[in-house]
C-alpha cells in the first residue's frame, strides 16, 4: 500500500549572495516515515530545515509540507509541524513549566487540554520533578529534552528536528534516541531529523539521504546505501612509507574492491576484513610498505559518504563551541 | 487574544527575573533631576511677549523704547503689540506669549504726579528659566525712568513693577519634572518592547515563536503591550518621587491624575512604537546601545523639557512640530502646572495618538516573520 506524501520537495535553491546554500534539492517523505538529513558542517541542512519549516524563503522551487505549500500558506503548515531549531530557544528567565505552557498557548490550546499535556510529557522527557526550575539552572541536555517536549505540546503531525543531540553525551543521546522512538512507534509522527553523526541515522532513520554541499548525493534506507558500495568490511591501513608502488600492489589484489586515500591513510574495501588482513598486509610488506597500524570495521553510512565524496566527514570541535552559544544564528545587520 | 496575552505575559515575566533593571528604570531619571537641576544653565532668546500700552503717554512710550533697544540689543524678547488685554491674556495662557507686559491708561499721570505708577506683568511662570529671565530684564527696562525721578524728584514715587504670576508658583527645579517623567518613559520604552526582540534574535530565540502561528500583530502588538505595562508603572513611580522631592503638590483631583495617566499612557506608546520601526530588523543589542544616545539626544532636548522651544531656531522647531516628547512636555506641564484638563490638551493627545497609530502600523507592517 502507497502511503501519502508528508514532505514534498521540488527543485528547492536557496542562496544567500553568491553562496547555494540548498542547490536543487528534491525527495518525498512519506506519511509516518523517520526520515534522516545526513551531511557535514554546511553542507545545507540547517538551510535545507528552515525553508520546509517556513523560516526562510526558498529562492527557487517549492515544498509541500503536511498539507500545504510553504511559501504560501505558511501559517498553516506552522499548526502542523514542531520543530526543534539547532541551536537551543528556550527561555532561560522562564521555568520548564513556564516555557512549554506559553509555548502551547502561542497555538491557542485551552487550558484544562494544555495543563494534561504538558504534565505528561515533562513525564515522557524525564523532567517533572525540574518543571518548576528555571531553565537557566537546566544542564544542556536537560534543556534539548524540555525543547522536544515544547513542540509536542499542540500535537503536531510532524516533527523537524536540527542536529537534535550535538553536544549531549552518550547517555543523553540514547535517551533522545528512546524518546524519538516512542513518538514514531506510538504517536505515530513523521519524524525529519539532520545529523552529522552516523551512528544517529543509523540508529534511527528508515530513510536517510546524504546532502554535500548543498546538494543530495545519495537517498535511500542505510542497507541500501550501504549495499551501493562495494565489498562488505573496510580495512583501515596506516601506511608509514605509502608510495605509488604499495598502492598499485594493494590495487592487484584479487579481493580488493576499491581503495581509497587520504594522506598516508589507506581505506580497502574487501568481502571479509578477518579473513582478507593477512593477505593484505603481506601484500604491503613485500612492496616495501610499513604498516603502522590496522583496523576492520563493518561498512557504515560514513563510508557510503566517502564512497560519494571522497571525503570523511570530520566532527568538528568548533561546532560544539558554537552549540553552546547558539549556532546556525547569522550575525549580521536586519535579516 | 489568548495568544496575545501568552505574547505579553512571557514578556512581563522575564521582565520580572531582572529586578534590577526595574530599579535602574525608576532610579536613573531621577538622578537626571538632580544634575539637570544643579547644571543647566543658558543663553535665552527670542522669547515672545506681548505689551498692551492703555496709556500712550510720554512715559508709557519711554518704556516702550527701552523694551525695544533690549529686544534688538541682548534679544532675549521679540515684542507683538495688541490692543485687546482679553486676547494677550488668553494667548499667554495659550503658550502663544512667554509674557504680557500691561501699562494702564494712567500710567504717565501717575509718574508726573508722583503717585506710584503701576506696570503690570503677567508671565507664564510654568516655563522656569524663560519667566525668571523676562522678568529680570523688564525691571532692567523701567529701572532707568525710575532713577530719573529717583534723582529729580522723591523716593516713593518711583515706579513700581508689580509682578502677577498667572499660576502658582513654579521654580526651574520643578520646572524640570515633566522633562524627568519624559526621561523615564523614554528609558522605559528603550529597555522593554522591541529590545526584547533584538535580544531574542542576538541570542537566537526568536526562532522558537516565529515557528508558531503567531501573526505579526501578535508579536508586535504584545511586546508593545507589555512594555506599556512596564513603562507606565516606572513613570508613575518616578512622577510621584520628582513631584514629592520638588514640592509640587499631589493633590490634584482625579480629573487631571486621569489626564496624566493618558499622556503618560500615550507617550509612551508613542515612543515604544517608533523604537519599533527604527530597530524593527535590528539583530544586535550594541545598535540599540548606541541608537539610544542619539535617539535621547534629539527626542529630548527639543522637547521644551529643559530650554523653551521658542527659543530654538526655525529648523529646530520644525523638528519639534513632529517630536512626540515635545507634545508630551507640554501637556505635561499645562497639567501639572496651569492645571489644565483633557479638553485644554486635546491637541497634545492628538497628536500623540495619530502618532502611535502611524508608528503601530508602520512597525507591523515591516516587521519581519521570516529570518
Ligand atoms: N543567513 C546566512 N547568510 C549567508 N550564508 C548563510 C546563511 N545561512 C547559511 N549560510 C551558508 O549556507 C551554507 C549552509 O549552511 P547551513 O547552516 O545550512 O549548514 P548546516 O548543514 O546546517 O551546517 P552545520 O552542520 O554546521 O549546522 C553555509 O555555507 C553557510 O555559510
Ligand atoms: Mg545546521
Amino acid at each position: 500500500m502507497q502511503k501519502a506524501n508528508a514532505i514534498e520537495v521540488n527543485n528547492i535553491t536557496k542562496r544567500f549572495g553568491s553562496v547555494t546554500a540548498v542547490d536543487s534539492v528534491s525527495f518525498n517523505v512519506s506519511e509516518g516515515e523517520f526520515f534522516g538529513f545526513l551531511g557535514p558542517n554546511g553542507a545545507g541542512k540547517t538551510t535545507l530545515i528552515r525553508m520546509l519549516t517556513t523560516l526562510l524563503k526558498p529562492t527557487s522551487g517549492s515544498a509541500i509540507v503536511a498539507c500545504c505549500d510553504v511559501a504560501r500558506q505558511p501559517d498553516a503548515v506552522r499548526r502542523e509541524i514542531g520543530v526543534v531549531p539547532q541551536a537551543m530557544t528556550s527561555d532561560l528567565d522562564l521555568t520548564g513549566y513556564e516555557n512549554m505552557d506559553i509555548y502551547g498557548r502561542f497555538y491557542g490550546i485551552p487550558m484544562k487540554e494544555r495543563k494534561e499535556r504538558i504534565s505528561y510529557l515533562l513525564e515522557m522527557v524525564g523532567l517533572t520533578n525540574r518543571a518548576n526550575d528555571l531553565v537557566a539552572a537546566y544542564s544542556g541536555g536537560m534543556r534539548r529534552r524540555l525543547e522536544i517536549a515544547r513542540v509536542l505540546v499542540h500535537r503536531p503531525r510532524m516533527l523537524f528536528l536540527d542536529e537534535p543531540t550535538i553536544g549531549l553525551d552518550p547517555q543523553s543521546r540514547h535517551v533522545v534516541w528512546d524518546f524519538l522512538r516512542k513518538l514514531r512507534d506510538g504517536d505515530s509522527i513523521t519524524i525529519f531529523l539532520t545529523t552529522h553523526y552516523m551512528e544517529e541515522a543509523e540508529a534511527l532513520c528508515e530513510r536517510v539521504a546524504i546532502i554535500d554541499s548543498g546538494r543530495i548525493i545519495a537517498i535511500g534506507s542505510p542497507n541500501e546505501l550501504k549495499s551501493q558500495i562495494p565489498g562488505k568490511d573496510i580495512i583501515t591501513l596506516a601506511i608509514g612509507n605509502l608510495s605509488e608502488n604499495i598502492i598499485n600492489a594493494i590495487k592487484g589484489l584479487p579481493f580488493v574492491h576499491k581503495i581509497n586515500i587520504e594522506d598516508n591513510i589507506v581505506r580497502v574495501y574487501v568481502d571479509s576484513g578477518a579473513h582478507n588482513l593477512p593477505a593484505l598486509i603481506d601484500a604491503v610488506r613485500s612492496a616495501g610498505g610499513n604498516v603502522t597500524s590496522a583496523t576492520i570495521h563493518e561498512q557504515s553510512l560514513e563510508d557510503v559518504f566517502i564512497h560519494y565524496t571522497g571525503k570523511t566527514i570530520r566532527e568538528e570541535e568548533a561546532k560544539k563551541v558554537s552549540f553552546l552559544t547558539g549556532a546556525g544564528v547569522p550575525l549580521k545587520w536586519g535579516r | 487574544m489568548g495568544r496575545l496575552l501568552a505574547v505579553i505575559e512571557r514578556d512581563l515575566r522575564k521582565f520580572q527575573r531582572n529586578p534590577v533593571v526595574a530599579a535602574m528604570s525608576v532610579l536613573m531619571p531621577i538622578l537626571y533631576l538632580v544634575i539637570l537641576g544643579n547644571s543647566f544653565q543658558g543663553k535665552l532668546k527670542d522669547l515672545p511677549i506681548v505689551v498692551i500700552d492703555h496709556d500712550s503717554g510720554p512715559y508709557s512710550r519711554r518704556v516702550i523704547e527701552n523694551l525695544r533697544a533690549i529686544e534688538s540689543g541682548q534679544k532675549i524678547f521679540s515684542i507683538m503689540y495688541l490692543k485687546d488685554q482679553k486676547m494677550a491674556l488668553d494667548g499667554v495662557r495659550d503658550g502663544l506669549y512667554k509674557a504680557a507686559v500691561i501699562i494702564p491708561h494712567d500710567f504717565s499721570k501717575r509718574v508726573s504726579i508722583k503717585k506710584t505708577p503701576e506696570i503690570g506683568l503677567f508671565v507664564d511662570n510654568t516655563d522656569g528659566i524663560s519667566s525668571e529671565a523676562i522678568r529680570n530684564s523688564i525691571e532692567g527696562a523701567i529701572r532707568s525712568i525710575r532713577q530719573e525721578h529717583v534723582s529729580i524728584r522723591e523716593k516713593q514715587d518711583e515706579i513700581y513693577l508689580r509682578g502677577i504670576d498667572l499660576y502658582a508658583k513654579v521654580d526651574y527645579y520643578q520646572s524640570l519634572v515633566p522633562g524627568v517623567v519624559i526621561m523615564a518613559i523614554f528609558l522605559g520604552t528603550l529597555t522593554t518592547g522591541v529590545f526584547n526582540l533584538v535580544m531574542d534574535r542576538f541570542l537566537g530565540i526568536d526562532e522558537s515563536y516565529l515557528l508558531t502561528p503567531l501573526s505579526k500583530s501578535h508579536i508586535v502588538g504584545g511586546l508593545i503591550i507589555s512594555g506599556l505595562s512596564i513603562t507606565t508603572i516606572i513613570a508613575a513611580l518616578v512622577l510621584t518621587v520628582s513631584m514629592l522631592m520638588t514640592g509640587i503638590p499631589l493633590s490634584k483631583g482625579f480629573e487631571q491624575c486621569a489626564a496624566i495617566f493618558l499622556v503618560v499612557t500615550l507617550t509612551t506608546l508613542s515612543l515604544l512604537s517608533l523604537m519599533f520601526v527604527i530597530l524593527g530588523r535590528v539583530n544586535h543589542p550594541r545598535i540599540v546601545g548606541i541608537l539610544s544616545g542619539f535617539l535621547n539626544v534629539i527626542l529630548f532636548f527639543p522637547s521644551g523639557a529643559v530650554y523653551p522651544i521658542a527659543s530654538f531656531p526655525d529648523w529646530l522647531k520644525a523638528f519639534a512640530k513632529v517630536n512626540p516628547e515635545a507634545y508630551a512636555v507640554d501637556a505635561l506641564k499645562a497639567i501639572l502646572f496651569k492645571g489644565a484638563n483633557i479638553l485644554t490638551i486635546l491637541e497634545d493627545i492628538a497628536f500623540l495618538f495619530i502618532f502611535t497609530f502611524a508608528m503601530t502600523t508602520i512597525a507591523i507592517i515591516t516587521f519581519k516573520r521570516t529570518l
